[in-house]
């Protein structure tokens, strides 16, 4: 039986698998890595995109941090125009759910582009929004309001995770279907010629993070799926978070350091997942 | 679907110690079979998840069913591990990384210039330049002799130049005027500062810099390999760019901007 991750949208969104790829894992859609392929995966978000073209954060990007890193690309993307035009006939072709990432410089952006993906029609089964780490109720509820009433695709709302709670009920009442748990906090560490760099822990060092905002959404009862994301590297760990509350998981660091673990996870999970559905 | 990248379990078949530099044989018949020189290997090193990231290495030496990986002294926890892994330990590999060294039809002379330990990369391409009867030219500067590749290492018809440098200054620069006009193609291993000063060096001795006389390999870190992670991004070819798709070896004119 698939999982419904938008069961209030009439569009709905099932995925046959509880293992998403997360955002940017598989970049556009267009980056596998050796032995992963579409089927792999319940769903896959694509990478971030702006209404215009960003160049996003000049080198150095990268920094190792003990169990993980911080990956600071600055919303590098080519703007939506050139990724609808570029990816829209992949996506069609791909065999899998495609959510689009949906990133906003400026208040309206992401309205404008839910508007434009309705008359553009690229093939995507939903929208992932990322909610930004510093929003306070009001904005978040505005935002996500109006791409609600640019679309009816299936909103997936990505919570800060340190946040998650806080923010959690709001979203649902503007409009997301699921909720994403969650963007790790930012952190700041030097790039190895000694450059600060600023953004979202990731690799293991973010599971408990996503288990604790995992868990206190889970205990507000909200009625929507939740999404648990960050830090996933062991089937074990995405056991736990479906066990603590999740319906899926997206994983994304473990797509780009060892692909052959992030199938192992992707097999062992839906497995698990095929053996506990009532025709398993 | 990245084409031709495959992940691997490496066999360590044997270790070189030279002093205190490691050089670590690998048996990895599928990899080493799609492998070209300028291409990167991302190696999972370390105990459990720590270190959590690959380290990148050029292979130094590509045989039919296995690779060599330098490993110069450095305070790398990743090194530090392989330095002490047992022969026989199995290791994880993904690569081949992006587009290497390439050998144009119709060149027959080929000079080699590298700079540090990155010279060492240069490895298989003067080998396989060598080995299609290429007359090949290495020049190297070092900042300490431990970095210079020993005359025994290369094939015997290779000419070779090595220079050490004192002070921070280059000295290459008194073999350019001779190697320069003289090379059909150059490849190139260093530091981007390197790759200006060898702009200038070709401006000055061949008037202009051709597209396709020069390819450099660009000091890129790598996390996924794949184009997904927008780690490896850098300003090359008249814009931000994933090195590991584009790269790692662009022609010269791709990395430092002609005048
Ligand atoms: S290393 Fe990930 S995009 Fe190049």
């Amino acid at each position: 039986m698939p999982i419904e991750l938008a069961p209030r949208n009439k569009r709905g969104l099932p995925l046959r698998s509880p293992v998403m790829a997360g955002s940017g894992a598989v970049g556009y859609g267009d980056c596998w890595p050796p032995g992963l392929d579409p089927r792999a995966f319940g769903a896959i978000v694509t990478a971030g995109v702006t209404m215009r073209p960003r160049s996003g954060r000049e080198p150095p990007r990268l920094a190792e941090l003990p169990l993980g890193f911080l990956l600071a690309t600055g919303d590098h993307n080519p703007g939506y125009r050139r990724v609808v035009a570029q990816y829209a006939e992949l996506w069609r072709r791909l065999g899998v759910p495609v959510i689009l990432s949906l990133l906003g410089a400026e208040p309206g952006d992401r309205a404008w582009m839910a508007t434009r993906l309705e008359e553009d029609d690229p093939g995507i089964a939903g929208i992932e929004l990322p909610v930004p780490e510093d929003v306070n109720l009001g904005e978040a509820s505005a935002f996500i309001a109006a791409v609600r009433r640019a679309t009816t695709l299936p909103l997936l709302v990505r919570l800060p995770a340190t946040r998650a709670a806080h923010l959690a009920e709001t979203c649902v009442v503007a409009g997301a279907d699921a909720l994403v748990i969650g963007t790790p906090p930012p952190v700041v560490y030097p790039a190895p010629d000694g450059t600060p760099l600023e953004g979202p822990l990731a690799g293991p060092t973010a599971l408990p993070f996503t288990l604790r905002g995992l868990r206190a959404v889970a205990a507000l009862h909200l009625d929507v799926p939740l999404i648990a994301s960050g830090g996933i590297q062991k089937a074990e760990d995405a056991l736990l978070c479906l066990r603590w509350g999740a319906v899926a998981v997206q994983i994304r660091s473990l797509v780009w350091t060892d692909p052959a673990a992030a199938m192992h996870v992707a097999e062992s999970v839906h497995a698990a997942f095929a053996a506990d559905s009532p025709e398993g | 679907m990245t084409g031709g990248m495959v992940q691997t379990r490496a066999t360590l078949v044997e270790r070189r110690v030279i002093g205190a530099v490691h050089e670590l044989r690998l048996h990895d018949p599928r990899l080493a079979a799609r492998l070209g020189a300028g291409q990167a290997v991302l190696v999972r090193t370390g105990w459990g998840m720590i270190p959590y990231l690959r380290r990148s290495f050029y292979p130094i030496a590509i045989a039919a069913d296995s690779w060599v990986l330098r490993l110069p002294p450095d305070g790398d926890l990743g090194h530090a591990w392989l330095r002490l892994a047992p022969e026989g330990s199995e290791l994880d590999c993904l690569g081949p990384v992006g587009i290497g060294f390439r050998l144009p039809d119709g060149v027959r002379r080929v000079l080699a210039l590298g700079e540090g330990e990155a010279a060492w990369t240069l490895l298989p391409v003067v080998v396989e330049a060598d080995a299609f009867q290429l007359a090949v030219a290495l020049a190297a500067e070092v900042i300490t002799p431990r970095q210079a590749i020993p005359p025994a290492r290369l094939p015997a018809a290779v000419e070779y130049r090595l220079t050490t440098v004192e002070g921070g200054r280059g000295r290459l620069d008194a073999f350019w005027a001779e190697l320069l006009p003289w090379a059909d193609v150059v490849v190139a291993a260093g530091s981007l500062a390197f790759y200006r000063r060898l702009a200038e060096a070709i401006r000055e001795h061949r008037f202009v810099i051709t597209r396709g006389f020069a390819q450099v390999l660009y000091p890129a870190t790598f996390l996924c390999g794949t184009g997904a992670c927008l780690a490896c991004v850098a300003d090359v070819a008249g814009g931000r760019r994933r090195v590991c798709l584009r790269g790692p070896v662009f022609d010269l004119t791709d990395v430092v901007s002609d005048r």
